[in-house]
């Protein structure tokens, strides 16, 4: 047990061919177990997925009880819409029913701070620690055409164990966890702020960069609805790659070794 | 307060001490008024501070802002072609309230906006009174916290104007508090009101306010969401305390279970 939490600190996906494998007979028999996810990852991630879960929520209230999106500075019921969701057969009464905006507005604000705050130790974390570049920069020799097509063939075929290592992430998974952090989470978090009128007094450049409040909103929630379906391919992805072992391991930390030492 | 003064006069030029001070604090870039402000609690934490996590973010939320707002920069000004063509009329849009209707057939000839609590000269203040006080026009997007948004010209009285012509302030002041026709009513803090652009509007895109939209006289807040940006304004007083009113959480909107501090 000591052992294996000492060796953790290097082996966590670490793509390195070299990773120290530790036995835990004590407690699973002869199984081989590698560490796979630092503390600070399988913390991070659970908080995470709690605050995207209340997020999810409490914005789907707060939307449905003004069911339509705008472009511009301006948009209000009446007023040209890109999209309603009376056209989609839910009026905008029934669709007010079921959305609760003080509800949802108090939960939204408050987890969008647990989200921030949570992000910014998992970032912090894996920076310092050099772990982003070890663990989900793709390498040159990962880079290339045959390696890609042969990664993405293989995940459209229902594959992903095959990419993913027990001690790597596989190409697509880096490149888009990489993607979901450095560009989609931070883009999404400044469509919620140009939202604010207090935060865009202070930051009035928010409103030009999305073109303005109407626009933020209706870029937030396609983000939204992106997410959604970054999130169901991920679990997609978990269960493709063998769920109870994945999952096992962003909770415990470990990972058994396969025997046939993929 | 003195009690030798007699009515009150406009007396627009002589700013009162306590006010000015604050005014000129806020007119401070970001630092100095970060330090300055960063003395009252008032400017980071609301009246009253719910339990739990939500409490926890509702300060967060209002710190980050005051911050960030701590050189008191002004919302965005539109242009005039960006003028909403039918500005929404949301919540109360014709108070049923029997005064009301009187005041309003007339003219709001016989309106009158009561302005009391700590400050120096509590006095009356009829509408042409108001609007023979230096004005201020504003062209802003009103940000509904149902999500809508549109964008109107304003006209009216910097809210410190108001509190100036009854003399300014008296010590302890902390909040204003803006009582409406339909029973309505929300505190505002000193951050805000010392800010240029919280207005008290009586003219709405060069017209009359319109009823729907408040006549004769509203708040306008622009860096709070819609619900604190309070219609057919009945009157104001100044107070050290927003205990005594209704839940005690510091307005109406807040006491229902939204947030008091409405940048968001
Ligand atoms: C119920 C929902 C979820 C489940 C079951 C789940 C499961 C997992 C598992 C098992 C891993 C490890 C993959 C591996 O070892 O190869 C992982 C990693 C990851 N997940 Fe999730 N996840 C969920 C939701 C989310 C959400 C909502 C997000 C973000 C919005 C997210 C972002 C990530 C990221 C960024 C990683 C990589 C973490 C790192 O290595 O630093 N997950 N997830």
């Amino acid at each position: 047990m000591r052992n294996a939490e000492r060796a953790e600190a290097q082996t966590c996906v670490t793509g390195r061919e070299d990773s120290v494998v530790t036995s835990e007979r004590s407690r699973a028999g002869t199984k081989e177990w590698i560490a796979r996810h630092s503390y600070n990852v399988r913390i991070c991630h659970w908080i995470n997925v709690i605050a995207c879960g209340y997020l999810l929520v409490s914005g789907i209230h707060i939307f449905l009880d003004f069911p339509e999106l705008y472009w511009g500075h301006t948009g209000y019921q009446g007023y040209p819409a890109i999209f309603k969701l009376s056209d989609w057969g839910i009026s905008w009464d029934d669709a007010g029913a079921m959305g609760n905006r003080m509800w949802g507005r108090n939960y939204h604000f408050t987890f969008a701070w647990v989200f921030l705050i949570n992000g910014l130790m998992y970032v912090g974390w894996n920076m310092v620690t050099g772990q982003f570049r070890d663990r989900m920069l793709p390498r040159r020799d990962e880079l290339t055409l045959v390696n890609l097509r042969a990664d993405l063939r293989d995940h459209l075929r229902w594959l992903a164990r095959k990419r993913t290592s027990t001690t790597s992430y596989g190409t697509l998974q880096k490149t888009s966890y990489l993607l979901l952090i450095f560009v989609f989470v931070p883009l999404l978090t400044l469509t919620g702020l140009a939202q604010s009128p207090g935060f865009t007094a202070a930051m009035p450049a928010l409103l030009d960069m999305f073109g303005g409040r109407q626009s933020a909103r209706s870029l937030h929630t396609i983000g939204t609805v992106l997410l959604v379906l970054f999130v169901v391919v991920h679990v997609l992805e978990v269960l493709a790659a063998g769920a109870f072992n994945r999952v096992r391991s962003m909770i415990t930390g470990k990972h058994p070794l396969p025997e046939e030492g993929l | 307060m003195s009690k030798t003064k007699t009515m009150p006069t406009l007396d627009l030029g002589a700013r009162p001490r306590r006010v000015s001070r604050r005014a000129l604090l806020s007119s401070v870039p970001a630092l100095g008024g970060l330090l300055l402000t960063g003395c009252s609690r008032d400017t980071f934490v609301p009246p009253m501070v719910r339990g739990g996590l939500i409490g926890i973010a509702d300060v967060l939320t209002m710190s980050t802002n005051r911050l960030l707002l701590s050189g008191q920069p002004l919302a965005r000004e539109y242009q005039p072609s960006d003028i909403a063509p039918d500005f929404p009329t949301w919540g109360q849009t014709n108070p049923r309230d029997e005064k009301y209707q009187r005041l309003l057939r007339a003219g709001f000839a016989d309106w009158r906006l009561p302005v009391s609590g700590l400050v120096e000269r509590p006095l009356s203040l009829s509408l042409d009174d108001i609007k023979r006080l230096p004005s201020r026009t504003q062209i802003t997007a009103h940000v509904c916290e149902q999500g809508w948004s549109a964008i109107a010209q304003w006209t009216g009285a910097p809210l410190l104007q108001v509190l100036n012509a009854a003399g300014g302030v008296t010590s302890g002041a902390r909040y204003v508090v803006l009582d409406t026709v339909d029973g309505w009513y929300e505190g505002i803090d000193m951050f805000e009101v010392v800010h240029p652009q919280t207005i008290l509007a009586y003219r709405m895109n060069g017209d009359d306010l319109p009823i729907g939209n408040g006549a004769p006289l509203r708040l306008r807040l622009e860096r709070q969401c819609g619900y604190k940006n309070l219609k057919f304004l009945k009157s104001i007083q100044v107070v050290d305390s927003m205990a005594d009113f209704g839940k005690g959480t510091g307005g109406i909107n807040s006491d229902w279970g939204f947030h008091w501090y409405a940048g968001v």
